[in-house]
Protein backbone atom coordinates (compact mmCIF):
# COMPACT_ATOMS: atom_id res chain seq x y z
CA UNK A 1 0.00 0.00 0.00
CA UNK A 2 1.68 3.25 -0.96
CA UNK A 3 2.12 5.89 2.13
CA UNK A 4 3.02 9.14 2.00
CA UNK A 5 4.52 11.30 4.19
CA UNK A 6 4.15 14.87 5.55
CA UNK A 7 6.76 16.81 7.36
CA UNK A 8 5.45 20.18 8.95
CA UNK A 9 7.23 22.89 11.30
CA UNK A 10 4.90 25.09 13.13
CA UNK A 11 5.28 27.73 15.75
CA UNK A 12 4.62 26.32 19.40
CA UNK A 13 1.71 28.97 19.07
CA UNK A 14 -0.06 27.19 16.36
CA UNK A 15 1.14 23.49 17.91
CA UNK A 16 -2.72 22.98 19.44
CA UNK A 17 -4.64 24.06 16.64
CA UNK A 18 -2.56 21.80 13.86
CA UNK A 19 -3.36 19.03 15.50
CA UNK A 20 -7.02 19.83 15.99
CA UNK A 21 -7.33 20.24 12.41
CA UNK A 22 -5.45 17.49 11.36
CA UNK A 23 -7.35 14.85 13.88
CA UNK A 24 -10.29 16.57 12.23
CA UNK A 25 -9.17 15.93 8.50
CA UNK A 26 -9.37 12.09 9.42
CA UNK A 27 -5.59 11.59 10.85
CA UNK A 28 -6.96 10.26 14.04
CA UNK A 29 -4.08 7.43 14.72
CA UNK A 30 -1.69 9.17 16.97
CA UNK A 31 1.54 7.06 16.85
CA UNK A 32 4.42 8.99 19.14
CA UNK A 33 5.48 12.02 20.45
CA UNK A 34 8.61 12.84 21.65
CA UNK A 35 11.57 15.27 21.96
CA UNK A 36 14.57 15.50 19.80
CA UNK A 37 17.45 18.10 21.24
CA UNK A 38 19.26 19.32 18.04
CA UNK A 39 22.18 21.48 20.28
CA UNK A 40 21.96 24.72 19.44
CA UNK A 41 19.47 24.37 16.90
CA UNK A 42 19.31 27.97 15.05
CA UNK A 43 21.77 29.42 18.26
CA UNK A 44 19.00 28.78 20.21
CA UNK A 45 18.88 26.11 23.47
CA UNK A 46 15.54 25.12 22.03
CA UNK A 47 14.60 21.23 21.85
CA UNK A 48 12.32 19.71 19.29
CA UNK A 49 8.96 18.05 20.07
CA UNK A 50 7.73 15.64 17.54
CA UNK A 51 4.29 14.48 17.10
CA UNK A 52 3.42 11.51 14.31
CA UNK A 53 -0.23 11.38 13.36
CA UNK A 54 -2.15 9.02 10.85
CA UNK A 55 -4.87 8.11 9.00
CA UNK A 56 -6.44 5.15 10.75
CA UNK A 57 -5.75 2.84 7.85
CA UNK A 58 -2.12 4.14 8.07
CA UNK A 59 -1.82 5.38 4.29
CA UNK A 60 -1.17 8.81 5.25
CA UNK A 61 1.40 10.39 7.61
CA UNK A 62 1.92 13.34 9.24
CA UNK A 63 5.16 14.54 11.34
CA UNK A 64 4.24 17.67 13.03
CA UNK A 65 7.41 19.31 14.87
CA UNK A 66 7.52 22.65 16.88
CA UNK A 67 11.16 23.90 18.12
CA UNK A 68 10.38 24.76 22.40
CA UNK A 69 12.07 26.98 24.70
CA UNK A 70 10.62 25.14 27.83
CA UNK A 71 6.91 24.97 27.71
CA UNK A 72 3.97 23.31 25.36
CA UNK A 73 0.90 23.75 25.89
CA UNK A 74 -0.86 20.25 26.29
CA UNK A 75 -2.50 18.19 23.70
CA UNK A 76 -4.59 15.42 26.56
CA UNK A 77 -7.57 17.15 25.87
CA UNK A 78 -7.52 16.42 22.12
CA UNK A 79 -5.70 13.08 22.14
CA UNK A 80 -5.69 11.41 26.11
CA UNK A 81 -3.04 9.00 24.66
CA UNK A 82 -0.63 11.63 24.85
CA UNK A 83 -0.63 11.91 28.02
CA UNK A 84 2.32 8.89 28.56
CA UNK A 85 4.35 10.50 26.06
CA UNK A 86 3.90 13.90 27.35
CA UNK A 87 5.00 13.00 30.77
CA UNK A 88 7.97 11.03 28.74
CA UNK A 89 9.32 13.93 27.09
CA UNK A 90 8.77 15.94 30.06
CA UNK A 91 10.82 14.52 31.86
CA UNK A 92 13.78 13.19 29.82
CA UNK A 93 13.92 16.25 27.83
CA UNK A 94 12.61 19.06 30.53
CA UNK A 95 9.74 20.78 28.40
CA UNK A 96 6.83 21.55 30.32
CA UNK A 97 3.46 20.69 28.98
CA UNK A 98 1.31 23.30 29.99
CA UNK A 99 -2.44 22.29 31.03
CA UNK A 100 -1.05 17.73 31.19
CA UNK A 101 0.04 15.99 34.02
CA UNK A 102 3.19 16.59 35.76
CA UNK A 103 3.44 13.40 37.15
CA UNK A 104 6.87 11.83 36.11
CA UNK A 105 6.08 8.41 34.12
CA UNK A 106 9.54 6.36 34.60
CA UNK A 107 11.48 8.69 37.06
CA UNK A 108 11.57 9.66 40.55
CA UNK A 109 10.93 13.28 41.12
CA UNK A 110 13.80 15.89 41.64
CA UNK A 111 16.73 13.45 40.20
CA UNK A 112 18.23 16.27 38.45
CA UNK A 113 18.51 17.35 35.03
CA UNK A 114 16.78 15.93 32.12
CA UNK A 115 18.83 12.98 31.41
CA UNK A 116 18.21 12.62 27.25
CA UNK A 117 19.35 16.52 26.93
CA UNK A 118 22.93 16.89 25.45
CA UNK A 119 23.65 19.63 27.75
CA UNK A 120 22.98 17.13 30.57
CA UNK A 121 26.56 16.00 32.24
CA UNK A 122 26.98 12.90 33.38
CA UNK A 123 29.89 13.91 36.10
CA UNK A 124 31.04 10.04 35.85
CA UNK A 125 32.31 11.11 32.46
CA UNK A 126 34.69 13.70 33.76
CA UNK A 127 35.66 12.68 36.72
CA UNK A 128 36.60 9.02 35.37
CA UNK A 129 39.85 9.64 33.49
CA UNK A 130 39.69 8.04 30.20
CA UNK A 131 42.00 5.32 29.46
CA UNK A 132 41.86 6.80 25.89
CA UNK A 133 43.98 9.37 26.90
CA UNK A 134 46.60 7.97 27.00
CA UNK A 135 49.55 8.42 24.63
CA UNK A 136 51.81 5.24 22.97
CA UNK A 137 54.44 7.73 22.40
CA UNK A 138 57.15 9.21 24.74
CA UNK A 139 57.92 12.37 25.01
CA UNK A 140 62.27 13.19 24.14
CA UNK A 141 63.73 16.23 25.75
CA UNK A 142 60.23 18.15 25.83
CA UNK A 143 59.40 17.47 22.27
CA UNK A 144 56.85 15.04 21.67
CA UNK A 145 57.52 12.35 19.41
CA UNK A 146 55.40 10.83 16.48
CA UNK A 147 51.97 11.75 15.95
CA UNK A 148 50.40 12.51 19.32
CA UNK A 149 49.42 15.58 18.92
CA UNK A 150 47.38 14.68 15.98
CA UNK A 151 45.63 12.39 18.04
CA UNK A 152 41.98 13.10 19.50
CA UNK A 153 42.13 13.53 22.97
CA UNK A 154 38.70 13.67 24.16
CA UNK A 155 36.40 10.75 24.79
CA UNK A 156 33.82 9.97 22.29
CA UNK A 157 30.31 11.63 23.30
CA UNK A 158 31.79 14.15 25.20
CA UNK A 159 31.73 17.97 24.33
CA UNK A 160 34.75 20.06 23.05
CA UNK A 161 33.63 22.46 25.74
CA UNK A 162 33.37 20.20 28.48
CA UNK A 163 35.43 21.00 31.83
CA UNK A 164 38.44 19.28 32.70
CA UNK A 165 39.53 17.98 36.02
CA UNK B 1 13.08 -21.70 45.74
CA UNK B 2 13.95 -24.21 43.20
CA UNK B 3 16.82 -26.72 43.41
CA UNK B 4 18.92 -27.40 40.47
CA UNK B 5 20.91 -29.97 40.01
CA UNK B 6 24.06 -30.55 37.47
CA UNK B 7 23.06 -32.81 34.61
CA UNK B 8 26.23 -34.57 34.46
CA UNK B 9 26.70 -34.23 38.13
CA UNK B 10 23.42 -34.59 40.16
CA UNK B 11 25.32 -35.07 43.48
CA UNK B 12 26.09 -31.09 42.69
CA UNK B 13 23.02 -28.71 43.63
CA UNK B 14 21.72 -25.64 44.63
CA UNK B 15 18.81 -23.68 45.70
CA UNK B 16 18.40 -21.22 43.46
CA UNK B 17 16.36 -17.45 43.95
CA UNK B 18 15.79 -14.84 41.30
CA UNK B 19 16.05 -11.29 41.82
CA UNK B 20 14.40 -10.45 38.37
CA UNK B 21 15.51 -6.76 37.47
CA UNK B 22 16.57 -6.67 33.85
CA UNK B 23 17.32 -8.56 30.84
CA UNK B 24 20.23 -10.71 32.44
CA UNK B 25 16.79 -12.55 33.91
CA UNK B 26 16.32 -13.51 30.84
CA UNK B 27 19.68 -14.64 30.17
CA UNK B 28 19.32 -16.35 33.72
CA UNK B 29 16.07 -18.47 32.45
CA UNK B 30 18.11 -19.35 29.39
CA UNK B 31 20.91 -20.68 31.60
CA UNK B 32 18.40 -22.83 34.10
CA UNK B 33 16.71 -24.37 30.79
CA UNK B 34 19.90 -24.79 28.96
CA UNK B 35 19.93 -28.43 29.51
CA UNK B 36 22.37 -28.57 31.88
CA UNK B 37 20.31 -28.27 34.77
CA UNK B 38 18.11 -30.51 35.71
CA UNK B 39 15.51 -29.73 38.11
CA UNK B 40 15.06 -32.12 41.40
CA UNK B 41 12.52 -32.10 43.90
CA UNK B 42 13.56 -33.25 47.07
CA UNK B 43 17.57 -33.75 48.79
CA UNK B 44 21.05 -32.45 48.19
CA UNK B 45 22.48 -30.59 50.18
CA UNK B 46 23.98 -27.83 47.96
CA UNK B 47 24.15 -24.33 48.99
CA UNK B 48 21.52 -22.04 48.38
CA UNK B 49 22.07 -19.14 46.03
CA UNK B 50 20.38 -15.87 45.04
CA UNK B 51 21.24 -14.90 41.77
CA UNK B 52 20.92 -11.23 41.47
CA UNK B 53 20.51 -10.69 37.65
CA UNK B 54 20.29 -7.40 36.17
CA UNK B 55 21.00 -3.50 37.08
CA UNK B 56 20.40 -2.23 39.94
CA UNK B 57 19.40 1.12 40.31
CA UNK B 58 19.56 3.16 43.92
CA UNK B 59 16.44 2.87 44.07
CA UNK B 60 15.87 -0.61 43.93
CA UNK B 61 18.70 -1.24 46.29
CA UNK B 62 16.61 -1.57 50.04
CA UNK B 63 14.11 -3.80 48.08
CA UNK B 64 17.06 -5.97 47.00
CA UNK B 65 18.28 -5.84 50.21
CA UNK B 66 15.12 -7.39 51.70
CA UNK B 67 14.99 -10.06 49.48
CA UNK B 68 18.54 -11.19 50.34
CA UNK B 69 17.66 -10.64 54.08
CA UNK B 70 14.46 -13.05 53.73
CA UNK B 71 16.40 -15.62 53.06
CA UNK B 72 19.18 -16.06 55.67
CA UNK B 73 22.51 -18.41 55.07
CA UNK B 74 21.89 -17.88 50.98
CA UNK B 75 24.95 -16.99 49.11
CA UNK B 76 24.76 -13.71 46.51
CA UNK B 77 25.71 -14.15 43.06
CA UNK B 78 26.20 -11.18 40.86
CA UNK B 79 25.24 -12.25 37.42
CA UNK B 80 26.51 -9.71 34.63
CA UNK B 81 28.30 -6.60 34.24
CA UNK B 82 24.80 -4.18 35.97
CA UNK B 83 24.91 -6.68 39.21
CA UNK B 84 28.90 -6.41 39.11
CA UNK B 85 29.41 -2.52 38.91
CA UNK B 86 27.12 -1.09 36.96
CA UNK B 87 28.53 -2.54 33.57
CA UNK B 88 27.05 -0.54 30.91
CA UNK B 89 25.29 2.09 33.15
CA UNK B 90 28.44 2.83 34.93
CA UNK B 91 28.44 6.98 33.55
CA UNK B 92 24.80 6.74 34.39
CA UNK B 93 23.84 8.39 37.97
CA UNK B 94 20.40 6.59 39.02
CA UNK B 95 22.21 3.33 38.66
CA UNK B 96 24.45 1.66 41.55
CA UNK B 97 27.67 0.69 40.74
CA UNK B 98 27.75 -2.64 42.19
CA UNK B 99 25.79 -4.81 44.47
CA UNK B 100 29.05 -5.76 46.50
CA UNK B 101 28.95 -1.82 48.36
CA UNK B 102 26.12 -3.38 49.77
CA UNK B 103 26.08 -6.84 50.38
CA UNK B 104 28.69 -9.78 50.18
CA UNK B 105 29.29 -11.44 47.03
CA UNK B 106 29.94 -15.12 46.96
CA UNK B 107 30.60 -15.32 42.76
CA UNK B 108 30.81 -13.00 40.34
CA UNK B 109 29.74 -13.70 36.68
CA UNK B 110 31.23 -11.66 33.84
CA UNK B 111 29.26 -10.92 30.66
CA UNK B 112 27.03 -8.87 29.30
CA UNK B 113 24.85 -11.38 28.91
CA UNK B 114 27.17 -14.13 30.50
CA UNK B 115 26.55 -17.22 28.67
CA UNK B 116 24.69 -20.26 30.19
CA UNK B 117 28.52 -21.71 30.79
CA UNK B 118 29.83 -19.47 32.80
CA UNK B 119 26.39 -19.70 34.97
CA UNK B 120 26.89 -23.34 35.04
CA UNK B 121 30.39 -22.95 36.30
CA UNK B 122 29.46 -20.47 39.05
CA UNK B 123 27.34 -23.10 40.45
CA UNK B 124 30.15 -25.61 40.06
CA UNK B 125 32.61 -23.38 41.53
CA UNK B 126 30.32 -22.56 44.92
CA UNK B 127 29.05 -26.12 45.44
CA UNK B 128 33.52 -26.92 45.63
CA UNK B 129 33.82 -23.84 47.58
CA UNK B 130 31.07 -25.19 49.89
CA UNK B 131 32.90 -28.70 50.27
CA UNK B 132 36.22 -27.54 50.67
CA UNK C 1 30.97 -18.38 17.77
CA UNK C 2 29.99 -17.28 21.79
CA UNK C 3 30.31 -14.38 23.13
CA UNK C 4 32.19 -15.56 26.20
CA UNK C 5 34.87 -14.10 26.50
CA UNK C 6 37.85 -11.48 24.90
CA UNK C 7 41.09 -12.96 24.56
CA UNK C 8 44.47 -10.67 23.46
CA UNK C 9 46.89 -12.21 21.31
CA UNK C 10 49.69 -10.53 22.51
CA UNK C 11 51.96 -10.52 19.74
CA UNK C 12 49.59 -9.33 17.08
CA UNK C 13 49.41 -5.94 19.52
CA UNK C 14 50.86 -2.85 18.16
CA UNK C 15 49.75 -0.14 21.16
CA UNK C 16 47.69 1.36 18.36
CA UNK C 17 44.89 2.55 21.09
CA UNK C 18 42.26 2.08 18.93
CA UNK C 19 40.20 -0.24 21.20
CA UNK C 20 40.90 1.80 24.52
CA UNK C 21 39.51 4.30 22.71
CA UNK C 22 36.45 2.76 21.26
CA UNK C 23 36.07 0.71 24.20
CA UNK C 24 31.87 2.39 25.80
CA UNK C 25 32.75 1.12 28.86
CA UNK C 26 36.09 2.17 29.51
CA UNK C 27 37.27 -0.84 30.70
CA UNK C 28 40.37 -1.66 28.51
CA UNK C 29 43.28 0.05 29.77
CA UNK C 30 46.74 -0.11 27.99
CA UNK C 31 50.22 1.12 28.83
CA UNK C 32 52.98 1.15 26.11
CA UNK C 33 56.04 3.18 25.50
CA UNK C 34 58.41 3.33 21.80
CA UNK C 35 61.51 2.32 20.98
CA UNK C 36 63.88 3.21 18.26
CA UNK C 37 64.38 0.21 16.12
CA UNK C 38 67.08 0.43 13.40
CA UNK C 39 66.79 -1.58 10.47
CA UNK C 40 69.58 -2.53 8.25
CA UNK C 41 70.18 -0.45 5.58
CA UNK C 42 67.68 2.28 7.00
CA UNK C 43 69.18 5.96 7.26
CA UNK C 44 66.94 6.34 10.30
CA UNK C 45 65.79 4.79 13.52
CA UNK C 46 62.37 3.60 13.74
CA UNK C 47 59.86 4.11 16.26
CA UNK C 48 58.49 1.16 17.38
CA UNK C 49 55.55 0.71 19.90
CA UNK C 50 55.87 -1.91 22.84
CA UNK C 51 52.82 -2.84 24.86
CA UNK C 52 54.06 -2.82 28.32
CA UNK C 53 50.50 -3.59 29.50
CA UNK C 54 46.82 -4.22 28.99
CA UNK C 55 44.26 -4.86 30.81
CA UNK C 56 40.53 -5.48 30.47
CA UNK C 57 37.78 -4.76 33.48
CA UNK C 58 35.81 -7.95 33.27
CA UNK C 59 33.41 -6.41 35.70
CA UNK C 60 32.49 -3.31 33.14
CA UNK C 61 32.86 -5.29 29.83
CA UNK C 62 29.27 -5.22 28.18
CA UNK C 63 30.55 -7.84 25.56
CA UNK C 64 29.83 -5.50 22.39
CA UNK C 65 32.88 -6.64 20.57
CA UNK C 66 33.64 -2.96 19.34
CA UNK C 67 37.30 -3.79 20.44
CA UNK C 68 37.56 -6.97 18.27
CA UNK C 69 35.88 -5.20 15.63
CA UNK C 70 37.73 -2.13 15.24
CA UNK C 71 41.38 -4.26 15.95
CA UNK C 72 43.29 -3.42 12.60
CA UNK C 73 45.56 -6.43 13.49
CA UNK C 74 43.12 -8.79 14.62
CA UNK C 75 45.14 -8.92 17.88
CA UNK C 76 41.31 -9.62 19.97
CA UNK C 77 39.51 -12.11 19.30
CA UNK C 78 36.38 -13.80 20.96
CA UNK C 79 37.37 -16.89 22.64
CA UNK C 80 34.56 -19.36 23.04
CA UNK C 81 36.03 -22.26 25.71
CA UNK C 82 36.34 -19.77 28.19
CA UNK C 83 34.04 -17.68 30.90
CA UNK C 84 35.02 -15.71 33.93
CA UNK C 85 33.39 -16.40 37.14
CA UNK C 86 35.92 -14.62 40.46
CA UNK C 87 34.68 -15.20 43.70
CA UNK C 88 36.35 -11.46 43.93
CA UNK C 89 35.48 -8.70 41.87
CA UNK C 90 39.22 -7.36 42.15
CA UNK C 91 40.38 -10.97 39.90
CA UNK C 92 38.07 -9.65 37.42
CA UNK C 93 40.66 -7.27 35.84
CA UNK C 94 42.58 -9.02 33.62
CA UNK C 95 45.93 -8.78 32.36
CA UNK C 96 48.40 -9.61 29.57
CA UNK C 97 49.00 -13.30 30.70
CA UNK C 98 45.04 -13.82 32.24
CA UNK C 99 43.95 -12.52 28.38
CA UNK C 100 45.68 -15.20 26.45
CA UNK C 101 43.94 -17.72 24.33
CA UNK C 102 43.15 -20.72 25.96
CA UNK C 103 44.55 -22.27 22.75
CA UNK C 104 41.77 -24.84 21.95
CA UNK C 105 40.75 -22.64 19.03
Amino acid sequence: MPRSFTWEKVEPADWRSTIEELREKGFTFFDFLTGVDRENMDGKQACEVVAHLATKDLSDSHFISTQVLGELPSITDLIPAAQWHERECAEMFGIQFTGGSAKPLLRHENLGRPPLRKSTVLAARVLTPWPGGAEPEIKEDGRKVGNASRRRQRPPGVPENWRQP
Amino acid sequence: MTRYALTSDPSVSVEVVSASLACCTLELQAALNSGALIQVSEGGTGPSVIVIAGTVTDALVPSVLELIDSYPGTKVMSFGACATSGGPYWDSPPVSKGIDQFVEVAAYVAGCPPRPDAFIQAIQELSLNRAS
Amino acid sequence: MKHSFIALIEDKCTSCMLCVRECPAWCIHLDSHTVDVTEEGARRPKKVNVLDSFEIDYSLCMYCGVCIDVCPFDALAWDEHRALVTTNREDMLLGIEELGPSGSS
